[in-house]
């Protein structure tokens, strides 16, 4: 067997200040050229082992480390992030925190002037890996004029531009678009294919990327939970973490299938078909609703900017009160302008909007709600209540875990004196563990049941199946599909869950346990 | 649209010249009028610049940056006023205090005038500068001096717009509570969440070699006719501020009466830097900028 690029034996390490160690006893050794996933829940020490293999810790970030940890040779206690950087590059959540330099071009070359390498090299190196991520026509742009897709392209660029043999990944796709992401996973999977680049890589949305992993580390409360190849690891999910099985994982679980799928491709396959029985019966534009009370209603909304396209072309929209409504599209489609719209920060420049009380609007980072020093300064004791953040009123909000801040936020814009007649979110799942959704969805529920219109923007249709009883689909500033979350989600390819891909649409089924109990039928009859 | 003004590559004579040298025309720009109390010169100076915006293609940002700069500009024509009470001429008695008296005088509010116009020309100076200079190419020249200044200079620019992205998202998210804060929070809220920023930018720059960095090798490039243009304008509009306050052409007297030299030789002055400005864009050779570059 090579060399490990990466070893660990008994690696244990407490942030300073912390009452337990964020990883402990870690045990491992990563082939050359292989692909790792980093699977587990939030907070359970996947950030840290890989800050741990870059060098922030415990050189940048202090702490106390004990064990044995080596990168390329490297014993990370002995050599910090400067060191290890020549053996591996690295790539964080947020794309706008690690682009350094005003130009792309310029950003990829950082790297390489740091190790003093000549003019002709870095050119070549810049316009190579340009041209490996497919960003070549970026060169010449400047970052502030990128999306976030784009940019985290480019600062992959720049953390491989000088060849490491490792790349770190720490949750990558989390601040992107789907497709934005799909195509991040791909070009790494080109990288390690053709590139032979070893690539360790977070992600919770691990049915994104376990197709393309050799093996899979689950770690949970900082110990080494599992380290299986693909098949295996989803084995052990099904009856010790329920949480982080795929969902066509679960469906065959639950369905009492073997082996569990880490694909589309490989359930149906051993499904057999590509397609089970009769899609879901009605069209989207024949559904009959109920008419209820209207909580928010848009009359031919138009929002138009004077040296651009329409952002919003004639919206027409009613929205009743108890409605759970998944508002799903593109980036660019429109969604979030219609929420600010909903919510008054936006005039319609054309159309009318009238809503039967208080609209709520959550934006896509809750951080930028939380302005105070201290949690309960934030909107009082009943809002941390509603968090369940009880006992927690003196902790800085930044000190806050990204789902308590993302809890504490909603009871901040829910905090009025009266309930607010719609609830609006936007893009509220983005880096959001499995349970963490299971959560939010719960909340989202009681706030419907107590006659609140909610209205969620979002990319994910996982999170919209157990959510929404509705679906909108926006493209181009239109309302181009509206129909039943079974109707949009089941018959769709894009815009349609991993079950109901696997299931080729049967049945309207979009959750695991929704097919498993398709597939039930079809198999007995 | 961005909301402080930043670089883009544009088909113009500055932008294609190398950073260093369209740095020192923007910066010769920013030197003459410290030089100078004629307002007919800093006139003269501010029409140069604005003609250097409309080489450069640069106009739109420069006309966000006067939209800054004017506030300013207003602070000194109210303020000098009201702290100088020198010069004959009394537009408002403003009785004693404080041991002195505190008359608004047309001499003291003329110089004010003449001290904005001033403040005036030096930031619309930097102004084409940040619009029509490359940073990373400066900076990347400049980290060959200083590596860490160069590089803090860098990250500033780059996190300006980012941080001014960052405001306006809280502002918009403090709209959104049932209880708007005041500004004052959202600006101390702001100015933390900036930190983070750099917390995490620092990280992101150790993970990319920065405490083993080295000084970055010269590029060798050779010199355009852009190069010299640009160079030959800085040169000759700081030589001649230089000269033409040595030789008394900026004349102004504030106090105790005001008087402005306005003559042939003041003229003359106020045309050569214009035209000394304009200089590079004019031509053929000027206007190809980019794609021959």
């Amino acid at each position: 067997m090579p060399e490990p690029i990466l070893a660990a034996a008994g690696f244990t390490y407490t942030y300073p200040d912390a009452p337990a160690p964020a990883l402990a006893d870690i045990d491992l050794e990563l082939e050359p050229g292989s692909l790792t996933v980093l699977a587990g829940e939030s907070g359970s020490g996947k950030s840290t082992l890989l800050r741990a293999a870059c060098g922030l810790v415990p050189h940048f970030h202090g702490g106390e480390a004990s064990g044995e940890l080596s990168v390329g040779g490297l014993d990370v206690r002995d050599n910090g992030p400067g060191e290890l950087s020549q053996v591996c590059g690295t790539l964080f959540q947020e794309p706008e925190s690690q682009v350094v330099m005003g130009g792309v071009r310029a950003e990829i070359a950082l790297g390489l002037e740091h190790r003093g390498e000549s003019p002709a090299a870095v050119a070549r190196a810049v316009e190579e890996a340009a041209l490996a991520l497919g960003i070549a026509h970026l060169l010449s742009r400047r970052a502030d004029t990128l999306s976030g897709g784009e940019l985290q392209r480019v600062a992959l660029a720049a953390a491989m531009a000088h060849r490491p043999r490792l790349l770190l990944l720490d949750e990558p796709t989390s601040q992107l678009d789907p497709v934005a992401g799909d195509e991040l996973i791909w070009m790494l999977r080109r990288l390690n294919e053709e590139w032979g680049t070893t690539i360790v890589l977070s992600e919770h949305r691990l049915e994104r990327c376990l197709p393309a992993a050799d093996r899979v580390l689950a770690l949970d409360r900082g110990r080494l939970a599992c380290d299986a190849p693909p098949s295996e690891f989803l084995a052990w999910a099904a009856e010790a973490r329920p949480v982080l099985a795929t969902p066509a994982a679960r469906l065959f679980s639950l369905a009492g299938l073997r082996p569990l799928p880490a694909s589309v491709k490989e359930a149906k396959k051993t499904l057999g078909v590509s397609g089970l029985g009769g899609r879901v019966s009605e069209p989207a534009s024949t559904r009959r609703r109920k008419r209820g009370q209207a909580a928010l209603e848009l009359r031919s909304v138009w929002h138009e900017i004077a040296d651009g396209p329409a952002i919003l072309r004639g919206v027409d929209l009613r929205v009743e009160a108890g409605e759970l409504v998944a508002l799903m599209g593109r980036n660019g489609a429109g969604k979030s302008t219609l929420l600010k719209h909903a919510k008054g920060l936006l005039e319609p420049t054309r159309g009318s909007i009238k809503a039967s009380g208080e609209v709520a609007l959550l934006l896509q980072n809750p951080g930028d709600y939380l302005i105070h020093e201290h949690a309960r300064e934030e909107a009082g004791e009943r809002a941390l209540l509603g968090a369940g953040l009880q006992g927690r009123g003196e902790a800085d909000p930044r000190d806050l875990s990204g789902g308590e801040r993302q809890r504490l936020a909603l009871e901040v814009v829910l905090s009025g004196e009266e309930p607010p007649a719609v609830v609006c979110l936007d893009e509220p799942t983005r880096g959001m563990d499995r349970a963490r959704k299971e959560a939010l969805a719960l909340r989202l529920h009681e706030l419907a049941a107590g006659g609140a219109a909610v209205i969620v923007a979002t990319h994910d249709p996982e999170f919209a199946a157990r959510l929404a009883d509705r679906v909108l689909l926006m493209g181009e500033g239109e309302l181009i599909a509206d129909g039943s979350t079974a109707e949009v989600l089941a018959g769709g390819w894009y815009f349609a869950t991993e079950v109901a891909r696997v299931l080729g649409g049967a049945g309207g089924a979009l959750t695991p346990e929704q097919g498993a109990a398709v597939l039930e039928r079809e198999l007995v009859s | 649209m961005s909301l402080v003004p930043v670089y883009r590559r544009r088909a113009s004579a500055l932008h294609a010249a190398r950073a260093g040298v369209s740095a020192s025309f923007c910066l010769a720009l920013a030197f003459a009028p410290i030089l100078f109390d004629n307002p007919i010169v800093l006139g003269a100076l501010l029409c140069a610049v604005i003609a250097a915006g409309i080489g450069a293609g640069v106009a739109r940002e420069l006309r966000r940056w006067a939209a800054i700069a004017f506030g300013l500009a207003l602070l000194v024509v109210i303020v000098n006023p009201l702290v100088t009470s020198d010069g004959l001429t009394v537009l408002v008695r403003g009785g004693s205090f404080l041991g002195r008296r505190w008359d608004i005088t047309l001499e003291a509010t003329i110089y004010g005038a003449v001290a904005a116009l001033r403040v005036l020309d030096v930031v619309l100076a930097f102004a084409l500068l940040s619009a029509a200079v490359d940073p990373d190419e400066l900076l990347r020249a400049l980290r060959r001096v200083s590596y860490r200044s160069a590089l803090t200079a860098a990250l500033t620019t780059r996190l300006v717009p980012v941080l001014a992205r960052d405001a306006s998202r809280k502002s918009e998210a403090a709209r959104c509570r049932p209880r708007p804060p005041g500004r004052s929070t959202v600006a101390r809220a702001a100015v933390a969440g900036s930190l983070e920023r750099a917390v995490e930018l620092a990280a992101a720059l150790e993970v990319r070699g920065y405490s083993r960095a080295r000084r970055p090798q010269v590029a060798r490039r050779p010199w355009s006719r852009h190069d010299f243009r640009v160079l030959a304008s800085a040169v000759a509009i700081a030589g001649l501020a230089v000269v033409a306050k040595l030789a008394g052409a900026g004349g102004f007297q504030a106090y105790p009466t005001t008087h402005v030299s306005a003559g042939p030789a003041q003229a003359a002055v106020a045309v050569a830097f214009v035209a000394l400005a304009a200089a590079p864009f004019l031509g053929a050779a000027g206007r190809l900028g980019v794609a021959r570059a």
